[in-house]
């Protein structure tokens, strides 16, 4: 036993042990997730999960396809051929109205805003263990997406912000993240509060409006939007809607629950937001790099 | 000479084609909706991890644990080398342990891939959900730590398949 651990290769192990400690405290003092060697390696991976993501449609209900074309041939054997040619087919129309449905949305998206730049985005990734519809997408920084940029649906709903963007991807954090603030107001009243997520609702891909007044004549239905204060979220973006008012706690004050417009935990395509006029007029980059130093100093 | 040369392109060949199934676990794992059922996702780079490591040794285990756990990292956003670290020291122990006191078959490494999946998903949820204090930890973890461990350990001897197929078919002469 005490050779095992004196062992040249048990001290190696140790090594790396120790390095990846390093490696994680480097991270953690940095205030970054990612690493330079991440960078590099979600650059690779992005084509994998890209062509990945795009089949993933077909996987889920690949059983269903196959069942389906066997009874196919089973019935009508000399269709083969043709079958085949209209699956192509099929399938490249698919494609190009998926696309063609983006371009829509983005369109009418830009009409509505035309302060907003956007930039279309397909979710490519989501890990097993994430706990709040954290998710990746196939754009990053060589593309002019952003730390901070604003991630929407396709119907223009709230979704989130860009944790992290690497070259060729990013990692977005969604409100239904617990901590992840965003200023806004029930459109009907003009209450205003602060959106974030909740670990209680988040598995029903919900969040809560946090500290309304106690007094408040908001009511379940009402629409929820973003104010543009703090400079981080762009004014008037649609959030979602109140499902239920509770009181606090504390018993001073009001959160309602908010049912998203977009269903997080399900989102294919996104839009990014990846430039704006904040309520004070301001460029969005320029509040965000004034928000950066900030929580640099 | 030639014999030498041979035997270390098989050992290449065999760690190429780890490390793509490696690629191709990560990208399934990571993919969105694959196999999810009530919202639980399987896990990948584990098993494939767990089962290089019960077929090469532990030292060539560990190290390629820490491959898959940084890949796991960086897939998921994840701060670097904190899944890897965990993977090293999971398969590293499990390896052993199947040395020692397991034979190597299907039902016993759906077992150690059972628990080495649990051990995993439940530091995870032990530094990102109970030690910052959300809510409602016991229904997290009944209704998502504990099927996930099990849906991949049922999941698991796909991984064994493959490791096992790449390990019998590059096997370099004894010369």
């Amino acid at each position: 036993m005490k050779d095992f651990f004196y062992s040249k290769k048990f001290k190696v192990l140790v090594a790396v042990a120790v390095l990846l400690g390093g490696i994680m405290a480097w991270a953690g003092a940095n205030g970054r997730l990612a690493s330079a060697p991440e960078e590099i390696l979600s650059a690779i991976l992005a084509p994998f999960q890209q062509g990945a993501s795009a089949v993933s449609g077909g996987v889920n209900g690949l059983l269903d396809k196959y069942v389906r074309i066997d009874s196919i041939l089973a019935e009508n054997e000399a269709l083969k051929q043709e079958n085949w040619e209209l699956r192509d087919q099929l399938v490249e129309y698919d494609r190009l109205k998926a696309e063609n449905d983006a371009y829509k949305e983005r369109e009418r998206l830009e009409e509505d805003s035309p302060e907003y730049t956007y930039a279309s985005a397909f979710v490519i990734g989501r890990d097993p263990l994430e706990q709040f519809g954290g998710f990746t997408i196939d754009l990053g920084t060589l593309d002019g997406v952003q730390t901070g940029d604003v991630v929407v649906s396709d119907q223009g709903y709230l979704v989130g912000r860009v944790l992290e963007a690497g070259p060729a991807s990013s990692k977005v954090m969604t409100i239904l993240q617990p901590g992840s603030y965003a200023a806004c107001v029930v459109s009907r009243t003009r209450d205003s509060s602060n959106l974030n997520g909740s670990s209680q609702y988040a598995s029903s891909g919900q969040c809560v409006l946090e500290n309304l007044s106690r007094d408040t004549l908001a009511t379940v239905g009402d629409e929820i939007i973003t104010t543009g204060l703090g400079g981080e979220f762009p004014p008037d973006i649609r959030v979602g809607t109140i499902e239920e008012i509770l009181p606090e706690e504390s018993g001073r004050s009001s959160i309602a629950v908010i049912q998203p417009g977009a269903d997080i935990n399900d989102l294919k395509h996104v839009f990014v937001i990846t430039d704006f006029e904040t309520a004070s007029g301001q460029q969005a980059q320029e509040a965000t790099s004034g928000a950066q130093s900030q929580a640099a100093g | 000479m030639t014999s030498r040369r041979k035997r270390n392109l098989i050992l290449v060949a065999k760690w190429v084609c780890y490390f793509v199934v490696l690629l191709l676990a990560a990208t399934l794992q990571s993919l969105p909706g694959f196999l999810q059922i009530a919202g639980v996702k399987p896990l990948f780079i584990l098993p494939v991890c767990l089962g290089v490591a019960v077929y090469e040794g532990e030292y060539p285990g560990a190290f390629f644990a820490i491959a898959g756990g940084l890949l796991w990292d960086w897939t998921a956003g994840r701060v670097s080398g904190l899944m890897a670290l965990g993977l090293m020291v999971v398969c590293f122990t499990a390896s052993m342990l199947v040395e020692m006191y397991l034979r190597v078959n299907f039902i016993n490494f759906v077992l150690v891939c059972g628990a080495c999946c649990l051990l995993v998903t439940s530091m995870d949820f032990l530094f990102y959900y109970l030690m910052p204090g959300y809510a409602a930890p016991a229904q997290r973890y009944l209704t998502m730590v504990l099927p996930m461990s099990l849906y991949s350990a049922l999941l698991s001897p796909l991984a064994m398949i493959a490791v096992r197929w790449i390990a019998g078919r590059f096997v370099p002469d004894n010369q």
